[in-house]
């Protein structure tokens, strides 16, 4: 396949771009439902990358290339999920405050095992050794192929999302969200409720993290800072927490605007791209949430409507 | 059967909740008392939102003192609060449908019988609930604690701060359920005329402590004012 006419920068920044979407996604349904403000997106993604790229890279498999992939990023996935569930278990009945420092705590833990485990990850070295489980030409071949992966990986997060929009179990999320004390009269737990989502959305997470890795074919302890979760939070603030394609909308607008069009289309210096952009990217990212915020403060796209949701589905 | 037998309750320590006990089956009972009397909290408690500090609660021959909530719910115990018995975020309809979490019976069955209990429901049933008005909400919240299919449905002070009409319309809804749904219904009110109307015992709560639990005809304007502290 010829592929000439595709820049490899561009490919680099819309596999970016796409797994921010992802993990923006992931958060609206933790946010934005069930109101649970998850600020270690890192931690959960962060784990998922380490677990997949430990296991696929240290352990000697016996068989073929493709299934110890497969295998890795199945416990890459699993092990992400069960830091939700054990976080989640922590977290579930605590206040906003709680949230925070649970979440974020969880991500630092990461972060210093993902540097002192060195054995294991490689340290502050990093970890090479990670790669595409097929091999279709060239470097660009193969990265465009893992973008559609992603892409494909992203449209059924978005596909889910919007089924547990119209689920029950979304109703029950969202009632958890907007007064708890009256869901409990309910008839079904919201601890458990609220586990469940927080295992299945950070397994979602270390999913991601997983095929980040595999992208950038090297893990490294400089990928686990807050970038990751800031950009998830204000893409999706910025959209809109409460609706599905707020995330989308969000990361598109912020994400896709520096790091896609900013820093591959502008003519700009070429120092700046080392210097200027990343301190400016940060400071548009928090000018544009204060504006937003100021003149539509429920994000881009307004408040959740499901009023129109439920028209739609019922008529009247 | 639903049975208190000595319970106590209250907040961070402080006990509001003194020993009452209360037993109800098939009947509209209603717990009357002034401002402050512990009328919210005996509800809260019964419905387990709040947790014991003594006593025992039995449903139908069964110990659920150490329940939790969801669980009593689905043995069949609804409540609804004074305030905030509704979710906002969510459309009417909505509301109604996650009342419905419970139970075996289809679930636009029994949409169906509520909207037909509550007619203006039917005529909002796409507009968020955080939109609707005072008497709205409450009949909302009541159509959603209904949904549940309950054998016991704790009701506070359902009609607080709603206009007169609203008052007399939701009464009447209160005794239709109670008769045409075989639902016992606990009601703590302030307003003792419109409850004695409809309830067949009733108790009256002050500071937390019950006096005696009589027939409704029984209660005399002299026993009120004794519970009524007036």
């Amino acid at each position: 396949m010829n592929l000439d006419w595709l820049d490899a920068f561009l490919v680099s920044g819309l596999f970016y771009v796409m797994m921010v979407i992802g993990l923006a996604l992931l958060l609206h349904l933790q946010l934005g439902l069930a109101r649970i403000a998850n600020f270690g997106v890192v931690g959960f993604w962060g784990i998922g990358m380490y677990a997949f790229g430990v296991l696929f890279v240290k352990v000697d498999w016996p068989f073929g290339e493709v299934w110890a992939f497969l295998i890795s990023v199945v416990f890459g996935t699993v092990v992400a999920g069960l830091a939700g569930l054990l976080v989640g278990w922590l977290i579930a009945d605590l206040d906003i405050d709680g949230v925070l420092v649970g979440t974020l705590g969880f991500a630092t833990a990461v972060w210093i095992l993902a540097t002192t485990e060195q054995d294991l990850t490689g340290g502050a070295l990093g970890m090479g050794g990670l790669g595409f489980p097929y091999d279709i030409g060239s470097v660009k071949a193969n990265e465009t192929l893992w973008l559609v992966i992603l892409t494909i990986l992203v449209a059924i997060i978005l596909y889910y999302v919007s089924r547990v929009h119209k689920s029950p179990y979304g109703r029950l999320l969202i009632s958890i969200g907007d007064n708890e004390p009256l869901a409990r009269s309910l008839g079904k737990a919201p601890f458990q409720t609220k586990l469940w989502l927080f295992a299945v959305s950070s397994a979602g997470m270390g999913l991601l993290g997983a095929m980040y890795g595999v992208n950038e074919r090297f893990l490294e302890t400089g990928n686990l800072g807050i970038d990751i979760t800031l950009a998830a939070m204000v893409g999706l603030v910025l959209g809109s927490t409460t609706r599905m394609w707020g995330a989308a909308v969000g990361v598109a607008l912020t994400v896709g605007l520096f790091d896609v069009v900013i820093q591959f289309y502008l003519p700009l210096p070429r120092e700046w791209y080392t210097q200027a952009i990343p301190v400016l990217r940060e400071m548009v990212f928090g000018g544009v949430l204060i504006i937003v915020l100021l003149f539509r403060p429920y994000g881009v796209l307004g408040d959740m409507r499901r009023d129109k949701l439920m028209r739609r589905m019922h008529g009247g | 059967m639903f049975e208190a037998k000595g319970i106590r309750s209250g907040y961070s320590g402080v006990t509001v909740i003194r020993d009452v006990d209360l037993s109800v089956e098939r009947e509209v009972f209603a717990v009357l008392g002034a401002n402050g009397a512990g009328k919210t909290t005996l509800l809260a408690t019964l419905a387990r939102l709040i947790p014991l500090m003594g006593g025992e609660i039995w449903f139908n021959g069964r110990d659920v003192t150490k329940l939790r909530p969801w669980e009593t719910a689905a043995l069949g115990l609804a409540y609804v609060p004074q305030e905030k018995g509704i979710f906002a975020d969510l459309t009417v309809l909505e509301n109604l449908q996650v009342g419905a979490m419970i139970g075996t019976r289809s679930r636009e069955e029994r949409v169906d019988e509520i909207i037909e209990l509550f007619p203006d429901l039917g005529e909002l049933r796409t507009q968020m609930a955080g939109t609707l008005s005072g008497g709205e909400s409450r009949m909302l919240a009541c159509g959603r604690a209904l949904m549940q299919d309950p054998k016991i449905l704790l009701l506070d002070e359902p009609t607080a701060g709603l206009s007169p009409i609203y008052v007399d319309v939701f009464f009447e809804k209160i005794r239709e359920i109670h008769k045409t749904r075989d639902v016992t219904i606990v009601l703590a009110e302030q307003n003792a005329a419109k409850a004695l109307e409809i309830a067949d015992r009733v108790m009256v709560l002050n500071l937390g402590e019950a006096s005696e639990v009589l027939d409704a005809a029984e209660l005399t304007t002299e026993k009120l004012k004794e519970g009524y502290r007036i």
